[in-house]
């Protein structure tokens, strides 16, 4: 067999390469001074080669690991590279740049080790489309990838543009108010006042003052004018919770206003007009309080135009991973922490949990967390005791890999629906491989119609 | 006038957002009259520019400096002269005679 001679690269083309590719890469020497730096570098920094040229590289990249945890410093350390760690990196204009950052030595033929090597990826498009994608699951402060919770997602922007009453069930801690609140910062009244009142929280004549205010004199110790809630909320929204606790009398009241949208202050002689929307919740089915007939009937059919129902967390435990990650990531940015995730058998723990408190149970758990572990990732140590005595029972274990597996199961169904069971277009929207897909839907026993995507696809045309 | 300069290892940190170490600089017509460092943690930025409001200072010299952060102090009165490299003591020294003009103090690309 004819041998090919091997066509020898001369050096200069190496520098041509270099110059030509869309990554970053500058070398620096034994000194942290920058040797070379090439036109993509010049281009994602913003600096001229000549400016970069023996400078100190941490001057020149300032990256967010510099100072810290700089990857060049442990390759030069270690001896060993390091690929694609991720940092964002500062330019001239105050604009934060992510990149993902691989290093390793620089040798010269002898093997002697001249230095460093970094390269740098510009990832702010990724980044973009990260966020875009990761909107598609977040209204306002809520995240879900639940199609029970996309359904109102979707809908949201046009209950919000409305100025329809609306009507939110859920049970407590499912984030009622948080959905009040993301109906009013889509809604045209956004910018004007957000109020809210517990219903349940006051007696009647209590209520009545907060709600609508009162006039000098209109009581003992009434020395002065207060506006109540809805005067105060002019203009923007009112949330009114609990209203499934409100008396009968006071529904009376409440059904005038809704009606006539006035309202008259305790001790004034004049209605005042209401330019307000009004939401209502309640953790209660109204319609079942009608039947019983603890709730009015004719408040319920004002209040009950546009009506959303939030479902509990037990109902959509496919959630708690990215609602954790959620939390994670909001407590860090508050309290300056850097915890990076949670680990396997912490979130097995979170999934193999009912959550009568919902979100905000949740949200509680990963908070008591922070408290134990301040940074690297949350150990099933680091969470409440009553959540670690799941683990003492002889057959948690087997339930915690029920728990995984059915949300396993419930996260890769939804997907095969969103892709009209197109396993190739499922796998791609899972960020996993195809066999490792196939290999899941196998193990986990889900049962696919006999028609895939692509058959479908096949038929149409 | 208290004065904060971002330190890591006798020079200027190169980006302030991830700074850990600050000297405060007391200065009373131009002489330092006083130095102390503050040890800064991962904060965020309201906490960051809190930090700097309750130390008292009035200018602040850093390295990079992303605009969350910059944004933030400003709004708490901070004047900020970002982008500044080289070893404290001659910045402070720079800053405290003919000011910190010179192309020398510039971060590349600034």
């Amino acid at each position: 067999m004819k041998k090919h001679k091997l066509y020898q690269i001369p050096d200069h083309v190496t520098d041509v390469i270099l110059e030509s590719i869309s990554d970053g890469v500058f070398t620096v020497d034994h000194e942290w001074r920058i040797t070379s730096f090439n036109h993509a570098a010049e281009e994602i920094t913003g600096i001229p080669r000549d400016e970069a040229l023996g400078k100190h590289c941490r001057e020149v990249f300032r990256s967010n690991m510099c100072e810290t945890d700089c990857a060049l410093r442990r390759t030069m350390n270690e001896g060993k590279p390091f690929v694609d760690t991720s940092t964002y990196i500062v330019n001239s204009e105050k604009r934060r740049i992510p990149v993902a950052v691989s290093t390793s030595l620089l040798k010269d033929e002898d093997g002697t080790v001249l230095g460093g090597v970094e390269t740098f990826r510009d990832m702010s498009l990724v980044e973009e489309l990260r966020k875009k994608l990761d909107a598609r699951y977040q209204v306002g402060d809520m995240v879900s990838r639940s199609p029970s919770m996309h359904r109102i997602f979707t809908i949201l922007p046009q209950v919000a543009e409305s100025d329809s009453t609306v009507l939110i069930q859920g049970e407590t801690g499912t984030g009622k108010e948080l959905l009040s609140r993301a109906i009013h910062e889509l809604s045209p009244r956004r910018g004007k006042p957000f109020i809210t009142i517990n219903c349940g929280a006051f007696p009647d004549t209590l209520l009545e003052s907060e709600l609508f205010g009162y006039k000098a004199g209109a009581f003992t110790n009434a020395t002065k004018d207060k506006p109540g809630h809805f005067a105060v909320a002019e203009g923007g929204t009112i949330l009114l919770d609990e209203i499934g606790d409100l008396s009968a009398a006071f529904q009376v009241r409440l059904l005038r206003v809704l009606q006539d949208r006035t309202f008259q202050p305790l001790g004034a002689t004049k209605s005042v007009k209401a330019d307000v929307r009004v939401i209502v919740a309640s953790n209660k089915d109204l319609s079942k309080l009608v039947k019983s007939e603890t709730f009015r009937q004719d408040l319920f059919y004002r209040i009950n135009v546009v009506r959303l129902d939030l479902p509990p967390l037990r109902d959509r435990k496919e959630d708690i991973p990215m609602l954790v990650k959620h939390f994670i990531s909001r407590l860090n940015r508050l309290r300056g922490r850097s915890v990076t995730g949670i680990s396997q058998k912490g979130l097995a723990l979170l999934l193999s949990h009912d959550y009568p408190g919902n979100i905000r149970e949740l949200e509680n758990i990963i908070e008591h967390a922070f408290v134990l572990c301040p940074d690297g990732q949350i150990e099933s140590h680091c969470l409440p005791d009553n959540l670690r005595a799941l683990l003492r029972g002889s057959t948690t274990h087997a339930k915690i890999d029920a728990a995984l597996q059915s949300v396993e199961v419930q996260v890769i169904m939804d997907a095969l629906k969103r892709n009209k069971y197109n396993r190739l277009a499922t796998a791609r929207d899972l960020g996993i491989h195809k066999s490792t897909l196939f290999r899941k839907i196998k193990i986990l026993g889900i049962e696919l119609p006999n028609l895939d995507g692509r058959t479908q696809q096949k038929r149409a045309r | 006038m208290k004065l904060a300069l971002t330190v890591c290892e006798n020079r200027i940190s190169p980006l302030f957002d991830c700074a850990r170490m600050l000297l405060i600089v007391d200065i009373v017509d131009r002489t330092s009259t006083g130095r102390h460092f503050e040890v800064l943690h991962y904060e965020s930025p309201f906490s960051r520019a809190a930090k700097l409001s309750d130390l008292g200072v009035k200018v602040l010299i850093c390295g990079a400096v992303s605009d969350q952060f910059a944004n933030i102090i400003e709004t708490y009165g901070i004047t900020i002269i970002p982008f500044i490299a080289g070893a404290v003591d001659e910045v402070l020294d720079a800053y405290l005679t003919v000011g910190l003009s010179d192309s020398k103090f510039r971060m590349p690309g600034c």
